[in-house]
This record gives structure tokens, sequence and C-alpha cells, in this order.
């Protein structure tokens, strides 16, 4: 008799948060990615003037830019890692492809909501930008970010194991990334130029159904995936 | 319990490196031998579910019954010297997370013991896989491979980087299981397999 499914994906994500808090790597990778970009932001926008509803679109954009690329120099790693140090055989011999996906997806949402934590109070702060309504955009966080860090990790299963990781890890994500992207951007401008929570309405809807489509979608592809 | 295995074949885009090849046994150990390149670790990924063959079948029988692909995973414990462990964490922290993601998670006294039996039980706790000498490094391959207790093992090269102490746990080990199930041992050593019951030969 197996443990149930949930012990099994945490059994995964503890061996990928057991790694990172011993090594740092990706976690200092992203980070310094992040507060590279932010400073680069900080100068360049600095003397824009905008009338506030633009200041809000401009700054939901580059927020986002700054969210996606920052996550992207780290969450591809977590497949491309295994095969690369040849961990990946222990791991496909033990456990099913759906344990790990879930495993590997917590591990890159945390890290995704540690580089937002840090990342959005500082560009908030450094762009003298105060959201209208910090809790719509903590939801249109979450939605975004679960749906970015489920699609960066089983896209990096899929290129794992190919030649050119990297080039085909951005000509894969970006297609299958914009439609999650767009709807973020724009809820984010929402929620930061609108105190009321319906402004991200209809928006916060089409994040929820993206999450839900991919993680079925993820899910239901892994085996295949993963068996190769 | 039988392990079964019909007209298999591999190839990488090009003709195909074994063909035809077919092995039944219910126990014992079955040396798998031939050159470099004749792909025995292929055949051994293939056995183990890792590998897909371009043709032929392998499979587990139990009590009359065929076991499905995720029972057959867990009867077949594989080690080979490509199989890498986490260099950040320990050899029991390893072994005892694979086991749980496997979902059948082992007590840290059963993890002890394994690694204990190859001769680890200190370092195995002390000291992260990544300051392993490549010897230890093959002898937590090997706990590995007996870490959800299978009744078939692969063995690919074994005794690689091991000294003399190592053999002897190993041999012991192997001598052990083979009474009970089947040990399949691939290696280039004829003295490794001078006693062994059958032969896969790839030319």
């Amino acid at each position: 008799m197996k443990s149930p499914f949930p012990s099994r994906a945490f059994a995964v994500f503890l061996r990928d948060a057991r790694r990172e808090l011993r090594r740092r790597t990706t976690l200092a990778a992203v980070l310094f990615f992040a507060a590279a970009a932010l400073i680069l932001i900080s100068f360049s926008l600095a003397s824009v003037a905008l009338p506030a509803g633009d200041r809000a679109k401009l700054n939901a954009g580059v927020l986002w830019i700054l969210l996606f690329f920052s996550a992207s120099s780290g969450l591809p790693r977590s497949f491309v890692r295994e095969e690369e140090s040849g961990t990946a055989l222990a791991l496909r011999k033990t456990a099913a492809g759906e344990a790990v996906l879930v495993g590997k997806f917590l591990f890159n949402f945390l890290l995704f909501l540690a580089i937002a934590a840090v990342a959005v109070p500082l560009f908030c702060l450094l762009q003298s930008w105060t959201p209208a309504n910090p809790w719509s955009l903590a939801i249109v966080l979450l939605l975004s970010g679960f749906g970015v860090s489920f699609v960066s990790t089983f896209l990096s299963a899929i290129v794992s194991r190919a030649g050119q990781k990297d080039i085909l890890f951005v000509l894969t994500a970006l297609p299958l990334l914009m439609p999650l992207l767009l709807p973020a951007v724009e809820a984010t401008a929402h929620a930061a130029a609108d105190p009321a929570f319906a402004a991200i309405d209809p928006v916060w809807k089409v994040l929820l159904s993206y999450d839900g489509l991919a993680t079925v979608g993820g899910l239901v592809l892994m085996r295949f995936v993963w068996e190769g | 319990m039988k392990f079964e295995a019909k007209g298999l074949a591999k190839s990488f885009a090009g003709p195909p490196i074994f063909r035809d090849v077919s092995l039944s046994a219910e126990s014992g150990l079955v040396a798998v031998t031939g050159r470099n390149g004749s792909g025995k670790s292929t055949l051994l990924k293939i056995f183990a579910g890792l590998m897909r063959p371009s043709r032929g079948s392998v499979d587990i029988w139990s009590d009359g019954r065929r076991l499905a692909e995720g029972e057959r995973g867990d009867a077949i414990g594989w080690a080979s010297p490509e199989l890498e462990f986490i260099d950040e964490l320990t050899a029991a922290e390893n072994l005892s997370l694979l086991s749980r993601a496997a979902g059948r998670p082992k007590t840290s006294g059963a993890i002890a013991g394994l690694l204990d039996a190859f001769g680890l039980a200190r370092a195995a706790h002390d000291r992260r896989v990544g300051e392993f000498s490549s010897g230890m490094k093959q002898r937590v391959r090997l706990a590995f491979s007996l870490l959800l207790e299978p009744p078939v093992l692969l063995w690919d090269e074994p005794y690689s980087n091991l000294d003399q102490q190592g053999i002897d746990a190993a041999r012991a080990l192997m001598n052990g299981r083979r009474e009970t199930g089947v040990v399949i041992l691939a290696t280039n050593d004829r003295r490794d397999i001078e006693d062994a019951d059958d032969e896969v030969s790839l030319s």
C-alpha cells in the first residue's frame, strides 16, 4: 500500500527545498537578478512624469517584466538540474511523474512568492507607488504566480532532456505564458488604480481558469513526459 | 515471481544495438555480457523501466498475475554508475526522501541498516554525498537498489570502485538475494559471473 499522493509530492518538494537551503544558489541568483533589474528600472523611470492612470499601467507592466524575468532565471532549473547532475535517474526510478511535477511546482511557487515578497514592496517604495487595493494586488500575484510557476515547471520537465535547453524553454514559455501574463498586467493595473475588489473582476476568473487548465493539462501529460 | 523479457530490441536513430533479446527467470543470477558499447547498460535500463525498447516487452509475474506498470517499477531495484544522488544531502537523507517519494517510506532505522550492510553506517548520517569517495558513492548506489526490497535486482558493473571489503559485502548480499529472487548483473569481468545460472550475451 503506497502512501497518499500529497505525501509523495511533499517528499519531492522537501528534496528540492533541502538542497536549496544548503546551497542557496537558485535563490541568490533570482534575488540578485531582481535587485539589479529593480535598480535599473528605478533610475530609468525616476524622471518620467505621467498622469496617475498611465503611471499605474506602466508600473504594472514593468513590475511583471521584473517578476517574470527574475522567475525565469530560476524556475526552469528544477528539472534541468536533475538531468545535468544525474540525480533524475534515482527520482525517475522511484517516483511517479505527477508527484514529481507537483513537488517541484510547490518549490517553484514558493520561490516565486519569495521573489514577489521582496521585489514588489521594494518596487513600490522606489517608484513611490501605492497600490489602491493591496489585497487585490496580492490575489492577482498569487493567481498569476501559480500559473507562471506551474507552466514553467512543466516546461522544464519537457526541455530538460533536450539540447539547447535555455533557448527551447524561452521559445516554448513565451507563447504558453502570454495568455496569462497579459491579463495579469491588466489586473495589476486595475488593482493599483481602483480600491474596489470589483476592479479585478472578471480578470481574476481568467487567471483562475488558466491555472486550472494548466494544472489539469500538465498532470495528464506529465506521465508521457516523465517516462520518455 | 517471474521476470520475463521477450524479443527486446533497441536502436538510437540507426541500426539496432541489440535485437531479439529474451530472458525468463524465477530466481538465480543472470549475467549480461558483451563488449563495450554492446548495450548492456541500455538493456538493464529497459529492464528497469527507465527506457522504452524499440521492440519487445518486459513483464513481472506474481502469483499468475502480470504486475501493472507502477507495481513493476517497485519490484525492480537498479544500480548503475550513471546513478547520482544529491550532493548537498547525506546518503540517509537521499534514500529516505526517495523512499517517501516512492510512496513506501522507510524508517531511519531501516535505512541505517541498509547502509550499514554496505559499511556506510556512520558516514551516511555525518557526511554529505558530495564529500564521498567514488567507492562510497558506489555503495550508496547498491543500497539504493535494495531500498524498496525488490525481488528483482539489476546491477550494472556493481563492483566498480569498490574496495575488497565492499566487494565482499556486495557479493554476500547478491548471493542471499539470488536464492529468493532474480539478480541480473552486467559486467565485463568474467570472474564476477563464473557461477551464473543463465547468461545473456550481447554481441
